[in-house]
């Protein structure tokens, strides 16, 4: 009974604690230094968020919330693919950022209806916090995609890129079934990935950006996505490189190679001095 | 020590009175609305903690200076310090007095429950600057130093200050 319960938070954990990572990584380098500091703080909030979900997995299964951050094999994550990407230019960390959090938006007004008690406060508390990185990546989606060509054209790759595997975020977790039977998640992945693609395509097209009409498309008639259709053209170089895959696997413990650099990094300093505290 | 308090649980809620934010030493536990509840049962002291932001660092800190505070507290021999993110601490619980010493610390105390939505664009409420309690006062960044806090740019005395951000 509980499995499903670990399995479900760790792997909201494992979103929030890598893509944090990742957000982390503009300290010192973003493109100008208030969007210095909002990603560093947005990074302390992601990062803060995964050590609450922690916390809980660690009060069930009696282990520690830093082994369970650091103290993993790279096998042992099950964060969407998405969040490990390497963060590439500006334009797709922001493309990123708003595809997620967005998505974790819906995730978490769903879990905010959780049987377990602890998650569902810690879901209402987390969101409390994320309307600001709503509101950050809102403002700046819409800047730039109403903005200078050539801002316009590096978000409409950046969307490109990261739409595709932004719906693996909603596939569903290992003992889902379980988890959603015993009310820990109210809504099965599925469902709040259709709710999300409605979402996203409708507000993605309001700003002419793209979503990733082609591939999804083939897929059937499930995913309606829409487009203005003039940014897409030439991007095939850009499609290539992050999208041999369409991100999915995250879920089942399938790792990229951008991963391997960041738990290297990210687990340093746990793995040099086993324990340690401070 | 000696205490004019009536009972252990106000003795307690005396001591933690006394509990500083680390990161806003001017303003206590108490100020904050950090305190969920006291609880004494016989020599027994149970403390609940909000913690403000949910990757608040300090957190850690707070909870083993709570601990420190309550075991000097005479009466008490066993202190149980515990967090819970039930009820969420929101900055409403912030009490005039709290707000008051946030303003001579320097920093806006919040206004409002959160960001704002005007139009289809969010907007962070606005501050009152601490300096000279204009509100012509303009948001530079909905994020700061740490995650509580936000930056503020006052057009009236020019001076940049921070906000206690609304959340």
């Amino acid at each position: 009974m509980s499995d499903s319960l670990v399995s479900l938070v760790t792997a909201l954990g494992d979103d929030e604690l890598v893509l944090g990572h990742r957000h982390s990584e503009w300290t010192g380098f973003a493109p100008h230094i208030e969007e210095d500091v909002a990603f560093s703080s947005i990074a302390q909030d992601e990062i803060g968020h995964a050590a609450a979900l922690y916390s809980l997995v660690a009060k069930v299964t009696g282990d520690s919330a830093d082994r369970i951050a650091l103290g993993r094999d790279k096998s042992d994550y099950r964060n969407a693919i998405l969040c490990e990407r390497d963060n590439g230019d500006w334009a797709f960390t922001l493309a990123r950022h708003w595809l997620y959090d967005h998505a974790d938006e819906l995730r978490l007004e769903a879990l905010e209806g959780s049987a377990h008690e602890e998650l569902a406060a810690l879901a209402t508390k987390i969101r409390r916090e994320e309307r600001y990185h709503l509101l950050h990546a809102d403002t700046w989606l819409k800047r730039i995609a109403q903005g200078p060509v050539e801002g316009r054209k590096r978000l409409a790759d950046g969307v490109m890129k990261a739409f595709g595997p932004s719906l693996a975020l909603f596939e569903p977790f290992e003992l889902e079934d379980e988890a959603v039977k015993e009310g820990w998640l109210p809504l099965p992945s599925g469902e709040l990935r259709d709710r999300f693609v409605r979402f996203a395509s409708e507000q993605l097209d309001a700003l002419g950006l793209p979503t990733d009409i082609a591939r999804h498309a083939e897929e059937g008639a499930e995913f309606v996505a829409s487009s203005s259709g003039d940014l897409i053209a030439g991007d095939g170089a850009e499609m290539a490189q992050g999208g041999d895959e369409d991100g999915t696997g995250g879920r089942r413990g399938r790792r990229t190679a951008d991963f391997d650099a960041l738990w290297e990094d990210m687990t340093a300093m746990y793995r040099t001095n086993p324990g340690a505290t401070w | 020590m000696t205490t004019t308090a009536t009972t252990l649980e106000e003795a307690v809620w005396e001591r933690l009175r006394d509990v500083a934010d680390p990161e806003i030493p001017a303003v206590s536990v108490v100020d904050m609305g950090m305190v969920a509840g006291v609880q004494v049962a016989g020599a027994t002291a149970k403390v609940t903690i909000l913690p403000t932001f949910t990757g608040c660092p300090a957190i850690d800190v707070i909870v083993s200076d709570v601990r420190a505070a309550v075991e000097a507290v005479e009466g008490v021999d066993t202190v149980e310090v515990e967090t819970t993110f039930s009820p969420p601490w929101t900055s409403e619980r912030i009490t005039q007095e709290g707000r008051t010493k946030l303003k001579e610390f320097g920093l806006a105390p919040p206004t409002g429950t959160g960001p704002v939505l005007i139009g289809s664009i969010g907007l962070p409420t606005f501050a009152i600057c601490p300096f000279c309690d204009s509100k012509n006062t303009v948001n530079e960044n909905p994020f700061g130093p740490t995650p509580c806090r936000a930056l503020y740019h006052c057009n009236d005395c020019t001076n940049p200050f921070e906000q206690f951000k609304p959340v």
